[in-house]
């Protein structure tokens, strides 16, 4: 039984059909990738999975359970943790106090929750000097940092991550892809690019999602292998290669 | 000088009350982006349940004083879940107008109990106050400022040190990521709601004896709170704070030196003076700089 199964999901926003219909299964332990353009609905499939938006159709089934319908708060208690789309780092609180605020799911003392805080900068060292500073202050590659440290702290048995390397510079993009394929000895991830080389590298499954719709599906191979596909959605590096 | 020292102590006396109305204001702001209009009638309502319990019933001070603070934890609760919670996923021009009706609700009730009479309420001592060498220290003004300044260094320890206090302000700053991390944003709204209401009710049981006890003794410190908050830099803390004992020193003093009708009118004109040159507040670069 896949960790995670998507079954026909159809997301709205108002007129507007975000997913029309969808289909994906993720294996435990495994990391899957979901490509697609600007707007394919990549966000709206993490979105409606970490319950923030409502499926007007189809389900969703985490661990053979459905969670369609419950509310995000519910739903990381069930041990799915979402990174969004821009960080989302409380711009008010400390870099520590972010990471913190990522066990709000699990009930655990406060001194407790404070050493896997700490614990937490030896995954991340490039913030551990950071530590005390407010969000507000950090650049994009720290609070991508900070971002799925804190999503780490809620222990996942599944990490959605949407665009963890927008924006950011190539060697922090690296930093951040080496921490995901630290993450993935102990977790499941479903990792949303728009990067398709950087993307598919990590991934042991992706998807091409097109206008709501799953085009193609496969092996990270099959996919580079795909010329017209490749071309499309996978950017320059696939034409060289095509 | 001795008049200055003595004016002072008066200005902070007054001014801590309308720095906990103020304080009150700015962490509703903040956990919902609405003024609550109704802020000022919490004070109201709170000392009428003093005058209920203290003089008609002729409970202890320190009972009525208890219960009256239990009444506002529940106002706070019926509120939250009355006046806020349905309007919750609207813009804030419904709720704002839904806090304003509410606050006709209140003194319309209570003005159907009492009537228009205004009501009189001790202080909670006997003795007047003490003299201190040249300055008259009322005791009612030293239990506001004394209670005052424990309800900052609480507001501080709560905010700053607890966990808590950090998924509140979480919630206050993007509630849909504190949702994502399993905070409960409707429970984090409802504890704002209740302290909310409580700091209100605080402020008006202690200015209680100070004025009289009146319909229209909400609106008058909300609004030097509403200026107080302006003042200050609206949504910071500390800037509720030291806007509301700004306002308490400078009306007490421009009373006193230039005219006493027109003490309530200080207020408003450092407001507009605030509004025109300075519309941020003391406090509002870093409120700018976090958005
Ligand atoms: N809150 C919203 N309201 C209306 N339409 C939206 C909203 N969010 C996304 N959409 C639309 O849904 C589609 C998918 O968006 P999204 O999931 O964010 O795409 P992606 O993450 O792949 O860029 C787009 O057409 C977008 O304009
Ligand atoms: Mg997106």
């Amino acid at each position: 039984m896949p960790l995670l199964e998507i079954r026909n999901l159809v997301v709205r926003y108002g007129e507007i059909e975000a997913l029309r219909g969808i289909t994906i299964a993720v294996e435990q332990g495994q990391v899957v990738t979901l490509l697609g353009a600007n707007g394919a609905g990549k966000s709206t499939t993490l979105r409606a999975i970490s319950g923030l938006e409502k499926p007007a159709s189809g389900d969703i089934l985490f661990d053979g359970h459905s969670i369609a319908g419950l509310g995000p708060e519910a739903i990381v208690r069930l041990g799915i943790s979402h990174v969004p789309e821009g960080r989302r780092v409380f711009p008010g609180l400390t870099v520590k106090e972010n990471i913190m605020l990522g066990a709000s799911n699990r009930k655990v003392s406060a001194s407790q929750i404070s050493r896997e805080a700490d614990a937490m900068f030896d995954l991340f060292p490039d913030i551990r000097t950071f530590s005390n500073a407010l969000g507000w202050t950090l650049s994009g590659g720290q609070l991508q940092m900070v971002a799925v440290a804190r999503g780490l702290m809620a222990k996942p048995r599944l990490l959605l991550l949407d665009e963890p390397s927008l924006g950011l510079a190539p060697v922090i993009v690296q930093a951040v892809f080496r921490i995901i394929s630290q993450i993935r000895k102990d977790t499941t991830v479903l990792l949303v690019e728009q990067n398709a080389r950087m993307g598919l590298s990590v991934a042991d499954h992706g998807f091409v999602l097109e206008t709501g719709r799953i085009v193609l599906g496969g092996k990270p191979d099959e996919l580079w292998g795909n010329e017209a596909i490749a071309a499309a959605y996978l950017g320059g590096h696939a034409k060289a290669r095509a | 000088m001795d008049l200055v020292l003595q004016l002072l102590f008066t200005g902070i006396g007054i001014g801590a009350v309308y720095a906990l109305v103020a304080l009150g204001f700015v962490l509703i702001f903040r956990a919902t982006n609405v003024v609550n209009f109704a802020q000022g009638e919490f004070s109201m309502v709170a000392a009428y349940l003093m005058v209920v319990f203290s003089v008609d019933l002729g409970w202890p001070y320190w009972l009525s004083f208890l219960i009256a603070l239990a009444g506002m934890a529940l106002l706070g609760v019926i509120f939250n879940l009355g006046v806020y919670y349905p309007l919750r996923h609207r813009t804030y021009l419904p709720v704002i107008i839904a806090t304003i009706g509410a606050s006709i609700l209140l003194s319309n009730s209570v003005l159907a109990i009492y009537g228009p009479q205004p009501q009189v309420l001790q202080g909670w001592f006997d003795t007047p106050g003490i003299q201190l060498g040249p300055v008259y220290l009322d005791s009612q003004y030293l239990l506001i400022i004394a209670v005052t300044i424990l309800l900052v260094l609480f507001n501080f320890w709560f905010f700053e040190k607890t966990l808590l206090g950090k998924k509140l302000q979480a919630t206050s700053q993007d509630k849909e990521m504190a949702s994502l991390l399993g905070i409960s944003v409707s429970t984090m709204i409802m504890i704002t709601f209740i302290y909310s209401a409580v700091l209100g009710g605080l402020a008006g049981i202690l200015v209680a004896p100070v004025l009289f006890v009146s319909i229209q003794m909400g609106s008058t410190i909300a609004l030097k709170a509403f200026a107080a908050t302006i003042i200050g830099g609206f949504g910071d803390v500390t800037g509720a704070i030291i806007g509301g004992l700004a306002l308490g020193v400078i009306e007490t003093f421009g009373a006193a030196y230039i005219s006493v009708p027109y003490k309530d009118g200080f207020a408003f004109l450092v407001l507009i003076a605030f509004l025109i040159f300075r519309p941020q507040g003391i406090f509002g670069e870093r409120v700018a700089e976090k958005a």
